[in-house]
């Protein structure tokens, strides 16, 4: 039963570090918004077509890709936020319908430029294993697993020991005392979107090498991204962030272990974390992390 | 006969009818948990999915007739609508839509993988089109008929649960939970009562169009087939009861005139989505003042 368990702690860790990464700007953007912002996960999509645009069809390095990239989420933060989210930030529920309109609107317009089948690249680095004591990884696996804590890290650092912080986190807590002591509420809203629009370009780019890219990803990143955060408790960032190692975790080991000769059949991972997270949110409506005077 | 009735009951004006009798009938049941109620449903599509499977699996593995298909999916998606209440109506408003996002996905995954019932991704070929008291209708115009009474009977229901004492419930709970409270109404009932309306309209509708395609599959039932439906409610301004009809009749005809333009036919389906969202945007942006107002507070 447990041959398989450090290969399965590694796969977990690699799926759980994509999660982390796809799902804390979308956790930081509704701290500070308290929006469900659905087109999050066709963000990541719409950033891995660009990147693999730039690499694959016109040829660029892979930092000039980059850049273009990041020029490009920033232009589509910038709509996206201007015409989708904020004439609609007064109310809860507009905003999720706004974003899944934008997401249908992002899926279209990839599916009718790239095609709507799935586009793989390959990339040694992305497919030549090596051999960790017995656990086999790839470069890029490891990349994953590094970046993502790095820049959650960092990210951490930001939020909990600089001014920068501190004003991003008054912000969420009371936005209207924070702006009468002269944060400007615009700037921070549009930094945390920028960089929640970037962080998900780096995490689509990381699952366009690791899998492959469809138009339809966006879709199923947006619910699974939502799922980490409501694991953790809504607009919590590092509940959020715990959430998604979370469903790495029982994703991978729910299929990979067998319980007693019964083993769950490998589709099933996506049922089983749902319901998991069904199961939480039946004994804790406000999610693992969540602190319970926010739901009203 | 003139031309013009030929046109009327030609194989694809008969098409378009008959999805717009499934479609209203999708749209009103969706009308009175997310227009009525403004709960934000999400799992309505599955409750369809698993109506159609019903019958699919009846009327294909066990030959059962119209008479056992339609109220098994009716039933199936009722308790369905039970256990989706029983967890998703104790969330508040934002965990409420991912939680019902969650069961969709859950019902999904279980169509998906479970191949010995439902047969994966290949779906559910060969159902057959239902044969009532000796009168079949394999025909599409028989077909039509049969649906377009069931259109009628369904919508006639859900105009006198709309329109009474509990419908004006639900509304009232909608507006202003508190004062409704007060009243002496129990939300938690309402609420359910509500869900188990409404899924179980999705059911049979969820049962006609599996006997009208002859064929489904899980993808006939995903996130974006959620999305066409949400956008009928709200085209059609969430609860009411006549904008349905003709907020389902626009949506389902809308992307029609692009048949006849030059798009090839490879784009077709992504140009039919981008004019969706683009008027889902567009009446949200326009009502955004009215649409979904918040609780009335104290």
């Amino acid at each position: 039963m447990f041959e398989l368990l450090p290969q399965l702690i590694a796969n977990s860790l690699i799926t759980g570090s994509i999660y982390a990464l796809a799902s804390a700007g979308l956790a930081l953007t509704f701290g500070i918004l308290r929006i469900l912002n659905f087109a999050h996960g066709h963000t990541m999509m719409v950033g891995a077509y660009v990147y693999f645009l730039f690499v694959v069809t016109l040829g660029f390095g892979m930092l000039a890709a980059s850049i273009m990239t990041i020029l490009v989420m920033l232009v589509l933060g910038i709509i996206s936020l201007n015409i989708f989210i904020k004439p609609f930030a007064a109310s809860s529920l507009l905003p999720f319908v706004t974003t899944v309109a934008l997401g249908a609107i992002l899926e279209a317009i990839i599916g009718m430029t790239f095609g709507v089948n799935v586009q793989s690249f390959s990339s040694s680095f992305a497919s030549d294993s090596i051999n960790l004591s017995g656990v086999f990884v790839t470069w890029l696996e490891i990349l994953i697993v590094g970046s993502a804590i790095l820049i959650l890290g960092i990210m951490a650092l930001v939020v909990h020991r600089t001014s920068l912080g501190r004003r991003i986190r008054a912000i969420a807590e009371n936005p209207s005392a924070a702006e009468a002591l002269g944060i400007s509420r615009k700037k921070i809203t549009l930094g945390a979107f920028l960089f929640s629009a970037i962080l998900a370009a780096y995490a689509g780019i990381l699952v366009g090498y690791e899998t492959n890219l469809q138009p339809m990803m966006g879709n199923a990143y947006s619910i699974k991204a939502f799922a980490a955060m409501i694991l953790g408790g809504l607009g919590n960032v590092w509940g959020t962030v715990i959430g998604a190692y979370l469903l790495g975790f029982v994703e991978n080991l729910s299929v990979g272990l067998d319980f007693w000769g019964y083993s769950v059949p490998s589709g099933y991972k996506d049922a089983f974390s749902f319901v998991i997270i069904l199961f939480v949110l039946l004994v804790r409506p406000q999610g693992l992390f969540g602190t319970k005077g926010r739901s009203a | 006969m003139s031309a013009f009735l030929q046109f009327l009951i030609s194989d694809y004006v008969i098409h378009l009818a008959v999805l717009i009798c499934i479609y209203s009938i999708l749209s009103q049941s969706l009308n009175l948990t997310f227009g009525l109620g403004r709960l934000f449903n999400l799992a309505h599509i599955a409750s369809c999915a698993l109506g159609a499977y019903a019958t699919a699996i009846l009327s294909t593995e066990f030959l059962m007739p119209f008479w056992v298909c339609v109220p098994a999916s009716i039933f199936l998606s009722s308790v369905f609508a039970l256990t989706l209440g029983a967890i998703s109506l104790r969330l508040a408003t934002d965990y409420f839509a991912i939680g019902t996002l969650a069961f969709s996905s859950v019902i999904t995954a279980i169509l998906i993988n479970w191949r010995d019932v439902t047969r994966g991704v290949l779906g559910v070929p060969g159902i057959p089109r239902p044969e009532i008291l000796g009168i079949d209708f394999y025909q599409n115009i028989n077909f039509l008929i049969l649906v377009f009474a069931a259109a009628i009977f369904v919508n006639v229901v859900f105009y006198f649960i709309q329109t009474g004492s509990f419908g004006r419930s639900l509304r009232a709970l909608a507006e202003y939970e508190e004062a409704a409270q007060a009243l002496g109404r129990n939300t938690r009932v309402i609420r359910n009562k509500a869900f188990i309306f409404s899924s179980a309209g999705a059911g049979l509708a969820g049962s006609f169009l599996a006997y009208y395609l002859n064929y489904i599959d899980p993808s006939s039932f995903g996130f974006n087939e959620m999305v066409f439906v949400m956008t009928i409610v709200i085209v059609g301004r969430p609860g009411s009861f006549w904008g349905m009809f003709a907020a389902t009749a626009f949506l389902v005809l809308l992307p029609e005139p692009l048949r006849f333009l030059e798009i090839p036919s490879a784009y077709l389906g992504q140009v039919r989505q981008l004019l969706q969202a683009l008027i889902l945007f567009g009446v949200v942006y326009w009502k955004r003042k009215s649409l979904f107002p918040e609780q009335r507070q104290v």
